[in-house]
């Protein structure tokens, strides 16, 4: 399944993977602080992300507003931390979705072969057929505004990459001799899957998770920019960099190029870090 | 297995040794550092000292300089594509831009915004309730035909026509008949006087077009083929999506227009629309989006001009069935908005707060006293939160939702929705934002449905008439734009009596009352008055830079730059 690990070749570039690789490190750094700052943003946000002072638009950075101010007058720091919320928590539900089904689906169609596997192939396949951001503006578009949304029509759309990797890793597991052995000793295919062959592909199934997570950050940020997904108000990065045109107009694009910075920062991150994790599977013993 | 990728090999270079590459390390790490500030700062606007975004200075101009010349072509940006260009259903900012240099009106709506006779030469009012229209002889219709009575009393008759659903059918709802009286005279019998009706003779509503044309066409009169009015210009090439064009009439009645040719260019996107302004690639166009106003003023390429706009940027109230039923609510919101944030935000500082729903300019014609009646004992437009939340205690209101719509149409519209939120989360209202696509804004004033679950929207709205009930007409019981179904029975009887006043004084002052109950009822919430916007790049001059540009055939005085 080496064309899921390489859907965007170009990242590739970015891996390092010596024993103690600085860039792994500061990524694995930046992940955590990302999802820290996710978790502990009500606390730590120094002002009301919503808060509006239109008479200091666009003002520049100064004590009270270190990232300074968006073009309504919110500041930026509070946004971007708030933001960090929603921009993470999309991709978590795009991951997770993707991951539980993918897995059934793909597990289901590699242990019972046949007529299903067919049918749960095929099936996927059609939903690769079609491009995911496509996807979630019609189910936008019908459902209206909303995080659920996107959410679904992206987790359908990555449903496929997950599950066609599980196939293939269950099909390899299931032709192993410890396999053949539980059957012997007659233990049921749902508690060979559960209890032995899932324990083993695991690791592989999240590194590619893991990489998924930056993929649906960008295509949720994407879709916000758009002035799809995420309702006016909520802060979310995507949308602040809808929001930050005005401030580009202005000529003072600030408030814009922060949260485009955040992105680019979180995606390469987790991409650095699943794909090292992908590295270290591939490389295991097994 | 299948799944696991090829070995790979590190392609990690080897480097210096750490030790020795501290001093060189520092380096870069101070530079990185003083070049990510210097990038910071350039990004970011001046320090928050309060004074809002830049450009926050603005005078408005009575005019462009005089074009020394004739020239072959010039191109106009517009923000829309007009869905067409049938007169009778003009009554958006692209259609009328377009349309008044191909259509006119029985009457004239000069750049100075004073009536002057336009098709016909002549109105007279013998009795207050007969108007009797003289028309010009020897006018020529683009199709070759020349005006007669009979076109006129079609081309008003279509106003009035069901079957047309006319957007001025409610300016015409006086009207008893209009009757040929003569070869070139046309008299309107008013089922009982009306102040207005004249007045509005100057816009799309008195719009002349060849009865003949018009018929042949037939359904798709408007959207193609020619439009067979009398205009300056005639209808050219329209490259539905992308551009339209005008060609200069050679029959022309009046004074010959300077530009051979002028190109519509539909430019829906706001930035794009600048950078054609900038690029050269449009030579002017009114309504610059407002954030654009600091870099085309600063950019060389032209001028940035203002006008007088007649327009107050507002906040309509659709919904008063909810907590805004209650006019504590709606006082309250009031003194909440941060008026002067918004102009200077969302207006780019070019825009005067205003507690008036009527703009200072639409009482031009009314005497001192009658002008500073209509002003004095306005509510003040600074903010007092306090005085604010009390109302809304007293309301009941505090922690009810209200929903007011936005959208990313411009920044006037969407600072505008995100200030009455602010405002309302300040004095305990719980305010949500509802994103409305740019191209289903309108649909907020055409379709009821579009204003479900809706309570306000930030409404823009320009006088078609220099007479202040053109907007204070619109709270009447029933009116069109009277979403919320406000009435109130004293309201509507000062309508009709200034309606019925035909001397201009006498009718100002009874407007008065009317702007008193409205500011005190706030039907609408005003928030600023809102001048236009016209750039003009090196190459052009001419244009007019107020409000009539809507009706008067303003393309034909854009001539070559001196």
């Amino acid at each position: 399944m080496s064309t899921v690990l390489t859907r965007r070749p170009g990242l590739a570039k970015l891996r390092v993977r010596s024993g103690r690789s600085p860039l792994h490190l500061v990524c694995l750094g930046l992940v955590a602080s990302v999802v820290l700052a996710a978790l502990l943003a009500p606390w730590i946000a120094p002002h009301d992300p919503n808060a509006v002072d239109l008479g200091a638009a666009l003002a520049g950075p100064s004590a009270e507003h270190p990232f300074g101010v968006d073009a309504a007058g919110r500041d930026t720091l509070s946004r971007l931390l708030l933001g960090a919320r929603t921009s993470l928590l999309g991709p978590l539900g795009v991951v997770a979705f993707s991951t539980l089904a993918g897995v059934a689906i793909g597990t289901a169609a590699a242990w019972r072969g046949g007529w299903l596997d067919s049918l749960l192939s095929r099936a996927t396949e059609l939903v690769f057929a079609f491009p995911g951001m496509l996807l979630a503006v019609l189910v936008i578009s019908v459902y209206g505004e909303g995080l659920l949304a996107p959410v679904v029509a992206l987790g359908l759309a990555y449903l496929p990459y997950v599950s066609r990797l599980t196939r293939s890793l269950v099909l390899a597991e299931r032709a192993r001799p410890y396999v053949s052995a539980y059957r012997v000793q007659g233990h049921s295919a749902l508690q060979i899957c559960l209890r032995h062959i899932l324990p083993n592909i695991a690791p592989v199934v999240l590194a590619q998770s893991t990489i998924n997570f930056g993929y649906a950050l960008m295509d949720l940020a994407g879709l916000s920019f758009l002035g799809l997904g995420v309702p006016p108000l909520t802060p979310d990065w995507g949308r602040m960099v809808f929001d930050g045109q005005t401030a580009v107009q202005h000529g003072y694009p600030l408030s814009a190029i922060l949260p485009c910075l955040f992105v680019v920062l979180t995606v390469v991150a987790f991409n650095v870090v699943g794909e090292r994790w992908a590295d270290r599977v591939a490389r295991r013993d097994r | 297995m299948t799944s696991a990728p090829p070995p790979r090999v590190s392609r990690r270079r080897p480097g210096p040794l750490r030790g020795r590459s501290v001093p060189a390390t520092a380096t870069r790490v101070t530079i990185a550092v003083l070049s990510s500030v210097a990038v910071l700062a350039a990004c970011a606007g001046p320090p928050g000292t309060g004074t809002g975004a830049p450009g926050a200075s603005y005078a408005l101009s009575a005019g462009t300089p005089k074009p020394k010349g004739d020239i072959d072509s010039f191109t106009w940006a517009v923000y829309a594509e007009p869905p067409t260009l049938d007169y009778t259903v003009a009554f958006d900012y692209p259609q009328n831009t377009i349309l008044s240099n191909v259509c006119e009106s029985l009457m004239r709506w000069t750049p100075g915004l004073t009536l002057e006779p336009g098709l016909a030469e002549k109105a007279t009012n013998p009795d207050p309730k007969t108007w009797v229209y003289d028309l010009r002889s020897g006018v020529r219709f683009h199709d070759g035909r020349t005006m007669t009575a009979d076109d006129v009393v079609f081309s008003l008759g279509r106003q009035t026509d069901p079957n047309n659903a006319a957007a001025w059918a409610q300016n015409f709802q006086n009207v008893a008949s209009v009757r040929k009286t003569g070869p070139l005279q046309v008299t309107v019998k008013l089922k009982k006087p009306d102040s207005q009706f004249p007045q509005y003779m100057a816009t799309a509503a008195g719009v002349v077009a060849s009865k003949a044309g018009v018929t042949a066409a037939g359904k798709d009169y408007g959207t193609s083929g020619g439009l067979a009015c009398t205009g300056p210009f005639e209808l050219g090439t329209w490259q539905k999506g992308q551009s339209l064009e005008l060609d200069r009439f050679d029959g022309y009645w009046g004074k010959r227009a300077k530009a051979g040719k002028v190109v519509f260019r539909f430019l829906t996107d706001p930035s794009a629309r600048t950078n054609a302004l900038l690029s050269g690639e449009a030579d002017g166009g009114y309504l610059i989006p407002t954030e654009s106003y600091a870099r085309l003023k600063g950019s060389g390429a032209g001028t940035l001009y203002f006008g007088e706009g007649l327009s107050t940027v507002n906040v309509n109230i659709t919904n008063i069935k909810g907590p805004l039923g209650d006019v504590r609510v709606r006082q309250a919101l009031s003194l909440a908005l941060d008026r002067t944030g918004f102009v200077k935000a969302g207006l780019g500082g070019a825009g005067t707060v205003t507690n008036s729903l009527t703009t200072r300019a639409a009482w031009a014609g009314a005497s001192e006293e009658t002008r500073k009646a209509a002003f004095a004992g306005l509510p003040p437009t600074e903010r007092d939160i306090e005085k604010a939340r009390a109302l809304v205690e007293q309301a009941g209101a505090t922690g009810k939702t209200l929903t007011v719509a936005t959208s990313s149409i411009g920044q006037d519209v969407s600072l505008l929705a995100t200030a009455v939120q602010a405002a309302g989360s300040r004095i305990g209202l719980n305010i949500n934002l509802k994103s409305v696509a740019p191209n289903a804004f309108t649909a907020l004033f055409t379709d009821p449905e579009a204003r479900e679950r809706i309570d306000m929207f930030p409404l823009t709205y320009y006088d078609s008439i220099t007479d202040p009930l053109d907007l204070l007409t619109n709270f009447r019981t029933g009116a069109y734009l009277n979403f919320a179904g406000y009435s109130d029975k004293r309201y509507d009887e000062l309508v009709d009596r200034a309606t019925a006043t035909y001397d201009r004084d006498s009718r100002l002052r009874i407007e008065t009352e009317l702007q008193k109950r409205a500011a005190e009822q706030l039907p609408w919430i005003p928030v600023a008055e809102w001048p236009t916007a016209l750039f003009l790049n090196k190459r052009i001059t001419g244009a007019p830079t107020t409000i009539a540009y809507m009706y008067y055939p303003w393309a034909a005085d854009v001539g070559a730059a001196p």
